[in-house]
């Protein structure tokens, strides 16, 4: 296998994998083992493009050239793959979940919900491989349309508005901010490929410079920053396993990588003209990390309180974004930790929204209050759902822990220590809405009262869960490994 | 022998391009039956569709071809070549799509329905071959009168159509008068009625000249259905038959457009009128992008929307040929094909089901998914989606712009694609997350092949989104030719 044909396969499985899914929605187990057979085939490929990566392959398809001197096209390097990688191995673990939720649940369509997630899964790839600012656009508003039908997919009257909003948020603010910001680098900078160490390094001016980087950020409206993240509440009206796409797979996490992307290879890290918009927006995206978090402890529905708890994570992942384009020693630090931040959010809030599908399919519960001792009959699936509260609260040892602690480091070695306290407090109170729920569905006394389903949960609903759970667990000892991995990003942009 | 034939046949191209329609008119008159006609024209479409297409890729191929001359003050220039096969092959595409709804008005006004589909033709292809500005005016009167008799021929089923014709009727008066106006101005000023004379002449009285010019365009616009000159175009195409969706809505506006870039090309080039012009389109252009989307987005009716989604794209146009830059024509000629597309699939998708209130749109997906996925690649044009020809000549509109420095021209188009996300949005959530509330009325059988150009349109679309460099080569090779080939 070349790299190519790994990135063609990473990039086509999940598109192929929707279309016979569509085509072949009975017997449902046929179309469940082609739903997780194509899965664990991008997974394989794009844990062969880690490896390639690793040993300095490099690897770039052009699938178009729709503009001038611009492709469509896709390209390998340390970020991507990692973040494709980490992304399709959850995936194939959610595939086997969705399935699982499907049969048990008995959902509408459920041919066309497993499609759009592939789909979905296809889009935070491409997200994760563009290889410029065009592929980056066309890559996230396929992502946003695929999504769509997601939240869309009950089609009552709750629904329908919730696609509408969450249609028109992520593509009015790509339009209307990103791709002027785009259009504006082509202007400077003749071109829109991403380049290590940054395309518009030492061609910006500050007042440029500055808008640019408010333009991209808002404009990137899938990171979910105040205003711009009515789409992610919208989305809880969806299905369990769309949410997990949503939240956890596709959307949410691709705003990540978006951000992280634009930093990196358009401004490059410690760009000294951009500091001023980057430390406001830091101001934005801390409070917004509290309030989501404030907003979150208030939400008796597990999925807006998902929803907004992971809003307060993919917050904390800007930030470190943010903090690299400080000047000084730490703008290494501020990638990383929004790196780390992205891995921790997806395996951590996969398997708490895994959990929480599961639990609903089993027992019909959705509400906070009703989770009270439902660890003491669902002992794997809660235990699961514990360690992934652990992370996002950032406690050691589990993913989130060196996320935030990296992430209060760049902060502190950038000289804004105030932005490791904002940190440390939505650290706080992602505790007070996520801590006490775990302990009490654990500790409290078992309920009495019957399930929807008394024969309990299959292995298809259990299994994704604890191992979504344990791989929270990997960067106990994949921390300094994956340093090395991504170091080429960074050591590029301080050689500029 | 048969290559003297082909010869003769590329001698006379420009010249056939305009024929073969009337003469293809007056056979469909005289077949009097309706489907008999519609064949012949389909037929006599295709020929001309054929003989635009090999002529201007023998113009754009850089080989200047011999034009007889034939009496027949033809000047062919780049963008009349470029809009002329446009307009050759939409007329066909509109002919094949007109076929299942030719009968709305009953069977014995098919055959005016298409020998005016093909008169309409002729004449925005003989406006945009004309040397003269005063055969351009009798041309685009010869269209804009067809497009009229087109709508009140198929006004049988209610009022609002037949109010629409009158409305075009008076206010394509006023536009002829203005146009009538101008021409008599222009020509004075500059010592010549011949268009292409204009870059060159010295003109004596450029206030004269510039009012000329302005009237003349005013007098397009109208017929363009630019706003805030647009009064007609709900009124038409709001509850009108699929014909007149074609006719009008894609064909009629495609041509005043197509007929407004050649003519504001050849003033905008001139030194004296150049920064008038410039200032005027630009203007125009504005105001119809902005009130062009606003009426889009608050839209319940998919004609409706379609036509105000037209008066937006128009704007765009507008704005291109404003920066007066080859690069400027060739993102006008970009978005004319664009709009082409989406209109043929927008209006093709709506007129498989005779949908028209956006309700009837609910649930679309299930009863007719052919329908459903030509009006979402309309769509999806319109919001200016990557990939897909709409974001191609929006980027190039931009591109241009910026080159300029009109940044707040790159502002409209954000707003136009802003404003397509809305509406467009709106259309593919009903159609696809909706349940039906009515039964399908489309036609069935073999009528169904009449969805194909809507469909070859959306395809079309999109495959020049993904590979866009042969329409990008012809189009700057077509704004660089303003010199005329022959005469």
């Amino acid at each position: 296998m070349t790299p190519e044909f790994a990135l063609y396969a990473v990039l086509g499985a999940p598109v192929l994998q929707a279309l016979l899914v569509m085509l072949v929605p009975k017997p449902p187990g046929l179309r469940d083992l082609i739903h997780i057979g194509f899965s664990l085939l991008g997974a394989i490929a794009a844990a062969y493009l880690v490896s390639a990566v690793a040993h300095h392959e490099t690897a770039r398809i052009v699938l178009a050239q729709p503009l001038p001197n611009v492709d469509l096209a896709f390209t390998i390097d340390p970020l991507g793959a990692m973040m494709a990688a980490v992304l399709n191995g959850l995936g194939v673990l959610h595939a086997v979940h969705a399935a699982g939720v499907a049969r048990a649940k008995q959902e509408r369509a459920p041919a066309r919900l497993l499609a759009f997630i592939a789909l979905a899964m296809a889009g935070v790839t491409a997200v994760a491989f563009s290889a410029n600012l065009f592929s980056l656009f066309v890559a996230y508003q396929a992502l946003a349309l695929a999504a769509f039908p997601l939240v869309a997919h009950r089609g009552d009257e709750e629904a329908r508005p919730a696609a509408r909003a969450f249609l028109a948020t992520l593509l009015a603010s790509s339009i209307g901010l990103f791709l002027p910001a785009m259009i504006w680098t082509y202007a400077i900078a003749g071109a829109l490929d991403f380049r290590a160490g940054g395309m518009l390094a030492g061609r910006v001016d500050a007042l440029t410079a500055n808008i640019l980087l408010v333009l991209y950020v808002m404009g990137i409206a899938m990171a979910a920053i105040p205003p711009m993240h009515r789409w992610l509440p919208a989305s809880s009206n969806g299905p369990f396993p769309a949410l997990v796409a949503i939240q956890a797979l596709a959307v949410l996490p691709a705003g990540g990588i978006g951000v992280l992307k634009v930093v990196t290879f358009v401004f490059g890290p410690g760009m000294e003209e951009a500091a001023l918009a980057s430390q406001l927006l830091i101001v934005l995206v801390g409070i917004g990390m509290i309030v989501a978090a404030l907003i979150a402890l208030s939400k008796q529905d597990i999925r807006e309180r998902l929803a907004y708890s992971c809003m307060a994570q993919s917050l904390a992942a800007v930030m470190g974004a943010l903090l690299s384009l400080q000047p000084g020693p730490f703008a290494a630090a501020g990638l990383f930790a929004a790196t780390l931040q992205i891995l921790a959010l997806a395996c951590a809030a996969a398997t708490l929204l895994m959990a929480a599908g599961t639990t609903a399919a089993i027992t019909g519960r959705t509400t906070v209050a009703d989770y009270a001792g439902l660890g003491r009959v669902m002992p794997w699936t809660f235990a699961g759902f514990a360690i992934a509260s652990a992370s996002m609260i950032g406690m050691p040892p589990f993913a989130g822990a060196w996320a935030k602690l990296w992430l209060i480091t760049a902060a502190a070695g950038s000289g804004l220590v105030w932005a490791a306290g904002l940190a440390a407090a939505a650290a706080i109170l992602t505790f007070t809405h996520l801590g006490p729920l775990a302990a009490n569905a654990l500790a409290a006394r078992a309920p009495t009262d019957a399930f929807k389903r008394p024969d309990g949960a299959s292995i298809l609903l259990a299994a994704p869960v604890i191992l979504a759970a344990a791989a929270t667990l990997s960067l106990l000892v994949l921390a300094d490994p994956l340093a090395d991995y991504l170091s080429p990003i960074w050591t590029a942009g301080a050689g500029q | 022998m048969n290559g003297a034939y082909l010869d003769l046949v590329r001698a006379h191209a420009p010249l056939l391009m305009i024929v073969a329609p009337l003469v293809g008119a007056a056979l469909t008159l005289v077949s009097g039956l309706a489907r008999l006609s519609w064949v012949v024209a389909c037929i006599v479409g295709g020929v001309a569709a054929v003989i635009g297409i090999d002529f201007a890729l023998a113009v754009f191929s850089a080989a200047s071809p011999a034009i007889a001359e034939v009496g027949v003050a033809l000047y062919v220039d780049g963008i009349g070549a470029f809009a002329g096969a446009l307009m050759a092959l939409t007329l066909t595409f509109v002919l094949v799509a007109a076929g299942a709804t030719l009968k709305e008005a009953g069977a014995s006004a098919a055959p005016f329905n298409v020998a005016l589909l093909l008169c309409a033709a002729a004449g925005w292809i003989g406006a945009l071959m004309a040397r003269d500005l005063a055969a351009v005016f009798v041309a685009v009167e010869t269209a804009w009168l067809a497009a009229v008799g087109l709508t009140a021929v198929n006004a049988v089923q209610a009022r609002a159509p037949l109010n629409g014709a009158l409305r075009m009727l008076s206010l394509g008066g006023v536009g002829a008068a203005l146009m009538l106006l101008g021409i008599g101005l222009l020509g004075r000023a500059a010592g010549s009625f011949e268009i292409d004379a204009l870059p060159l002449a010295h003109i004596s009285m450029p206030s004269v000249a510039g009012a000329g010019a302005a009237l003349v365009l005013l007098g397009l616009a109208v017929k363009a259905g630019v706003a805030p000159l647009h009064a007609w175009s709900a009124a038409a195409l709001g509850r009108s038959s699929g014909v007149v969706s074609f006719g009008v809505g894609v064909l009629a506006v495609l041509g005043a457009l197509s007929v407004m870039t050649r003519v504001s090309a050849y003033t905008i080039t001139a030194p004296e009128l150049g920064a008038a012009i410039s200032a005027a389109l630009a203007g125009l252009g504005a105001v119809s992008v902005i009130v062009g989307s606003v009426q889009a987005v608050g839209s319940t009716n998919l004609l409706r929307l379609a036509a105000y989604a037209g008066v937006s794209q128009a704007g765009c146009v507008l704005l291109s040929v404003a920066l007066g830059s080859p690069a400027g024509f060739a993102a006008a000629l970009m978005q004319l094909v664009a709009f082409a597309a989406a209109g043929l699939a927008l209006y093709g998708g709506a007129a498989a089901g005779r949908v028209q209130a956006l309700d009837r749109l609910d649930g679309y997906a299930q009863r007719a998914p052919l329908a459903s996925a030509a009006i979402t690649a309309g769509a999806l044009s319109l919001m200016g989606a990557p990939l897909t020809i709409g974001f191609l000549g929006r980027w190039r509109l931009v591109e241009a712009g910026v080159g300029a420095g009109w940044w707040w021209a790159a502002g409209l188009v954000i707003i136009a694609s802003l404003s397509g996300v809305f509406y467009g949005g709106r259309l593919i959530e009903r159609m696809y997350f909706r349940r039906a509330n009515a039964a399908y009325e489309g036609e069935g059988g073999v009528w169904r092949a009449a969805l194909a150009p809507a469909l070859l349109a959306a395809i079309v679309g999109i495959a020049i989104g993904v590979a866009p460099n042969a329409l990008l080569r012809a189009a700057a090779a077509a704004s660089q030719l303003l010199t005329g080939l022959a005469t």
